[in-house]
């Protein structure tokens, strides 16, 4: 699938347009380019592209509006490229329906690495196993009918609300999840600004599942954003 | 102070003896009791009022020394004088107490209108200061977008060029070809020179803003100036018509000549920018009213909405980003082009405006020169100086 991956990437700056898709290229993935969202819906409709890469500020459709067009039809991974102080509007895109984001100026291999691990999230999507009820993703297996968590083989008590918590995280492994998408999906839309009351929980969930609580490796912090998942170690 | 007023009157009269006639007595107390009433109010009016009854009784009305009245009539007079007294007593307090609640009320008055406009005054200064500080963080954010997008686009080809194996072009697989490397080696190029055209751009505007600009001024004729602004924009304006239209007998001027080439540089740019390729371009340059010079660009286009006229000589403002976005494929400026120009035409002492264009053009940005002595004009003092002049 890398191979021959197909990426749509949307911004208005040509020379950034240029070299994301010559970088992208060589890397032998298929680019077009969109300068706006507008053209950006038009090339998803004909060409069906396996990810979008988009800039935030853009005329006529911006980067927000064109999230939550492309997840009313898609659930194709969304890729935000923001310059630092557009963070408001960087967190409503991913609140909007965008998987990861990339802060202006980056990396090539950044850019990339982040695409490798949303085409595999794509493709590894958690597997229902054999009963419909196991989640299996990485080193996590949940029963969601015995609620019952084994990360590496051993099996680990979790609280009801932590055990709620790393299912979402586990149904979304990958994704760059805002405080606001976390609070509102597993303690409801009335709790929405209670960032502390995730704090706790992500500390809790942290003691209990990770070799080292200090140090994450699944429960990865996104400053000022959310967490992102990471079901391998 | 109503019993020493009517003790001392009563003592007066009768040191003086008691011919004086009754009735000027009379009149004398009822003096007192309209000074008494004027100055202190109704209580101690009715107090002299009574006062001066007695007295006058006692001492003025025979028998003297008692406090009986012998005749009928003296009787009728005595009343007459006690109701007299007490309502000129009151008549008169009742004037001085609305005077005082007039007076009472005006200061009530100026006092509200004071606080109120201390009030004003502290909101106002309250919003220019939220003003302030939102246009501080806009102006803070253009700016990051215009250094961030080119440095983008260079770390990007750098980290690519850095990071892929170079490959020849038979090679199959990961890799950038000849052609590649050129490609992003030439963004870098190209990135540089904006990133190092905005620098030059905000120090120009920060010297104009200091009023630190100096002219470097040389008699020269307008067309020479245009021509080297034509020369600058030729790879610009290369998919647009040019037309020039000179007056014929063009004056000198003393100006500073890159700058005005600046100027002229900045508005043909902006009319390549914002107008359909294909489209005319016009340049005129001839002689105004009160010894002005007018340069002016007409383009055809969509034009800028009479509202943002004025806006787009503040720096950082784009018409098509800050106003209206109406077409999606116009390219972006760095939102300082035209307030350097206006920094500049206003050191000469002239003014830069937008308006409709003529023979159906969208807009025409029109500038004008003074084309008498300079010497007296703001800023001529560096044309002495020139070798601490900044340069253009």
């Amino acid at each position: 699938m890398n191979d021959q991956a197909r990426i749509l990437v949307v911004d208005d700056e040509p020379q950034i347009a240029r070299v994301i898709r010559t970088g992208l290229k060589t890397h032998g993935y298929d680019v077009r380019v969109a300068a706006d969202g507008v053209s950006a819906l038009e090339t998803f409709d004909d060409w069906h592209p396996d990810l979008v890469l988009t800039d935030l500020s853009m005329p006529n459709l911006d980067g927000l509006q064109l999230c939550q067009r492309l997840r009313a039809l898609s659930q194709l991974p969304i890729i935000i490229l923001s310059v630092r102080g557009e963070e408001k509007m960087k967190v409503e895109a991913l609140d909007a329906g965008a998987d990861d984001y990339v802060t202006k100026p980056f990396g090539m291999d950044e850019l990339l690495a982040r695409i490798r691990a949303q085409l595999r999230r794509l493709s590894a999507t958690p597997k229902r196993e054999t009963s419909s009820h196991v989640l299996q993703v990485g080193d996590f297996r949940i029963d969601l009918e015995a609620r019952s968590v084994i990360v590496k083989e051993s099996e680990v008590h979790l609280t009801p609300k932590e055990y709620d918590l790393l299912v979402h995280f586990v149904q979304n492994a990958g994704k760059v999840l805002t405080h606001h998408a976390l609070l509102s999906a597993v303690w409801g839309g009335n709790y929405t600004e209670q960032g502390e009351y995730l704090r706790v929980f992500v500390g809790q969930l942290r003691k209990k599942i990770e070799p080292t609580p200090s140090a994450p490796r699944y429960i990865l912090t996104e400053p000022w954003v959310g967490y992102r998942f990471n079901p391998d170690s | 102070m109503a019993i020493v007023g009517v003790a001392a009157l009563t003592a007066t009269f009768k040191l003086l003896n008691a011919h004086i006639n009754a009735a000027t007595v009379a009149l004398a107390f009822l003096l007192v009791v309209l000074f008494v009433a004027t100055w202190w109010g109704a209580r101690p009016a009715v107090i002299a009022s009574v006062l001066s009854v007695l007295c006058f009784n006692f001492f003025f009305l025979p028998p003297f020394g008692t406090l009986t009245v012998e005749a009928p009539d003296n009787w009728i007079a005595l009343l007459a004088f006690l109701i007299t007294a007490i309502t000129v007593g009151q008549l008169s307090a009742n004037a001085k107490r609305r005077t005082e609640e007039a007076e009472a009320g005006r200061q009530e008055i100026e006092r509200l209108y004071q606080e109120l406009r201390d009030a004003f005054e502290r909101a106002s200064h309250a919003e220019a200061l939220r003003q302030s500080e939102k246009l501080k963080s806009a102006l803070l954010d253009a700016v990051t977008h215009d250094i961030r997008t080119p440095l983008t686009s260079i770390k990007a080809s750098v980290s690519t060029l850095l990071e892929t194996p170079g490959k020849t072009t038979m090679e199959k697989g990961v890799g950038l070809d000849a052609e590649e490397r050129q490609e992003m080696l030439q963004v870098i190029d190209e990135e540089c020179d904006r990133l190092d055209r905005f620098v030059e751009g905000l120090i120009e505007l920060a010297r104009i803003e200091a009023g630190e600009m100096h002219l470097r001024r040389s008699w020269g004729t307008i067309d020479e100036i245009l021509a080297a602004a034509f020369a600058r924009a030729e790879p610009l304006t290369r998919h647009h018509q040019m037309r020039i239209n000179l007056s014929d007998e063009m004056p000198v001027v003393q100006v500073d000549p890159r700058a005005v080439s600046e100027v002229v540089f900045t508005l043909v740019d902006n009319a390549a920018k914002y107008s359909p390729a294909g489209s005319t371009i016009v340049v005129t340059a001839e002689p105004a009213d009160n010894g002005f010079l007018e340069v002016a660009v007409e383009s055809a286009g969509e034009g800028i909405p009479v509202e943002l006229r004025e806006r787009v000589f503040d720096k950082f403002f784009r018409a098509t980003r800050d106003g209206d976005t109406s077409d999606v494929r116009q390219p972006k400026g760095s939102g300082m082009g035209l307030a350097v120009a206006k920094g500049i035409v206003e050191a000469h002492g002239g003014r830069i405006w937008i308006e409709n264009g003529r023979e159906g053009r969208a807009t025409r940005v029109a500038f004008t020169l003074l084309m008498d002595d300079p010497i007296a004009q703001p800023y001529s003092t560096s044309t002495s100086d020139s070798s601490k002049a900044a340069t253009f």
